[in-house]
This record gives C-alpha cells, structure tokens and sequence, in this order.
C-alpha cells in the first residue's frame, strides 16, 4: 500500500519570506511529484520558518538558522520517504 | 570596517529608504503614526548638543525593521537631532558583521550612533530585551489559557487550521497590546545611547 506523505511550510508571511517558500515548494514538486501527497504553505509570522515532514521538524530557522539549502532540505525529505 | 563620513554619506535617508521599499511601507507608516512620544523624551534628544548620527541596517522585509525603524524614524524627524542613514543589509555585510547579534546572528534592525568625530557612542539590535521578556510571559499565558492550542513550543503545523487560525489572532492580538510599552521601551534605550554624546 501507499502510504501519503505531507510536508508543511510554514513561513512568515509578516516578513515577507514567501519567494523562500515558493522557491523551496517548487523544489519539492519538481523533485519528488506525486510521491508527496501534499505540501502545505502556511502563513505564519514571528520571523518563522520552518518544514516538517509527516509531522517531524526537518528545518528551523529558529532552531536551525536561516532558510536552510533547498538541496539539503531535499534530501532531508527524501530520507524519509519509501526508498 | 570602520564608518567615517564618506560611507556615512553613501547611506539612505530615511524618506529615500521608504521609497525604495518594495513591501510593507504603509505598515511602517502606520507605525510612525502610533509612536507617541513624550514631552520628557523629545526634550532630552532637542537638547542634544549638535545632531548625533545614526547608522541603520535594515530590509523592508523584517517584523522588526517594521516595528522599530519608525520609532527611530519619528525621533529624528520630530527632535531634528539625529542625522540618519540606513544601509540594506544584505548589500552591506562588512558593516553587519561588526554588529552580529550575540556574535552570530545578522539581526536587524542595527542602530549604531556616532558622534561628530563618527567614534561609537552605542549600538542597539532588534528589539528590547525587555519586551521580547513581556511577549514570551504573554504567549505563555496565551497557550496556559487555552489548551486546545497545545505547547507554545511545538510547531504550529501541527494544529488544526481553525486553531491555528484563533492562535493566530490571539498573538497578533497581544503584540497590539503590547505595541504602546514596546515602543516606549526602543524609545528609552534609544534615549540612553543618544544622550551619551559629550556636551
């Protein structure tokens, strides 16, 4: 069975981090399609900016700093999904 | 990196910053208007001895860019004493990385005010300590009073949008609240750097 996956963006849309975003998501869409169930884009504020998938934190700019690299970002997605 | 009065002169004033805003003006000039200023304060920056200068980083795309530039902004225009220039951050490291917050992080806004003689008289970064204090005291009073928006720790993807929603509008709510003593707070520290220019 297939098992659906989800990454969450959440951004500040205060600041203005939406090309970050959009750049990050067009990433994850070209890079892995359909075998992402969904990628959610969720306009928040504080300077956030983080990406978790299925529910666990990959980045953070609070934790992590900075947008983090779109590539390793990637990885850190495909990780977890089913080889 | 040192600034002396060539690099000062290549900085924006703060009219010439707004208008190369690309987002986010008219939030900065609501927030000019809200800045209510004192009698005591203005006193003390209009009996400045000579205009102080002002060095600012700053994008238009950073919360407190939004929040504090205006106070500032308000300061010189209402006292006539302070001679400001803001430098974008990102085209400005050199000056950036002599101001790193805690030594590592490019948090801005910078305010670094100078004397005639362009010697350091103080800098101040971000926001106040004291009111970054007061948002976390209520943030946690906000989560302690509803539980359905779970720990103030956790992400808030992993609330339900119609939470996610009423959490949202409960700490924009508290940051209004907040906004009068917060810029109360960038006034005081502000006053205190400014003030230490020799008579």
């Amino acid at each position: 069975m297939t098992s659906a996956h989800k990454v969450k963006i959440t951004y500040c849309a205060e600041c203005g981090y939406e090309p970050q975003t959009l750049d990050l998501a067009k990433t994850l869409m070209l890079e892995f399609g359909a075998r992402l169930s969904c990628i959610e884009l969720i306009p928040w504020d504080g300077g956030t900016f983080d990406v978790s998938v299925d529910g666990e934190l990959i980045h953070s700019m609070t934790r992590d700093g900075g947008f983090g690299d779109n590539a390793a970002i990637k990885e850190a997605v495909r990780a977890r999904l089913p080889a | 990196m040192t600034i002396d009065r060539a690099r000062f002169d290549q900085g924006l004033t703060y009219d010439a910053y707004k208008d190369q805003m690309t987002r986010n003006r008219e939030r900065v000039e609501e927030n000019e208007q809200r800045v209510d200023l004192s009698k005591e304060d203005l006193a003390a920056f209009r009996a400045l001895p000579r205009p102080v200068k002002v060095v600012v980083l700053a994008e238009d795309w950073c919360g407190d860019v939004i929040a504090n530039l205006p106070v500032l902004g308000r300061l010189a225009k209402d006292s006539g004493k302070l001679d400001v220039r803001i430098f974008l951050r990102d085209q400005n490291d050199d000056i950036m990385q002599r101001y790193l917050n805690k030594g590592q992080f490019k948090s801005i806004p910078v305010f670094v005010f100078f004397d005639d003689a362009f010697r350091e008289l103080g800098h101040w970064i971000e926001r106040p300590a004291s009111v970054t204090e007061v948002r976390a005291k209520r943030r946690k009073e906000i989560f302690a009073a509803h539980p359905e928006f779970g720990s103030p720790d956790a992400p808030v993807d992993q609330l339900a949008e119609d939470v996610r929603v009423r959490l949202q509008a409960e700490l924009a709510k508290m940051r209004d609240d907040t906004a009068k003593f917060a810029n109360a707070e960038v006034v005081r520290e502000l006053r205190e750097i400014a003030t230490r220019v020799a008579a």
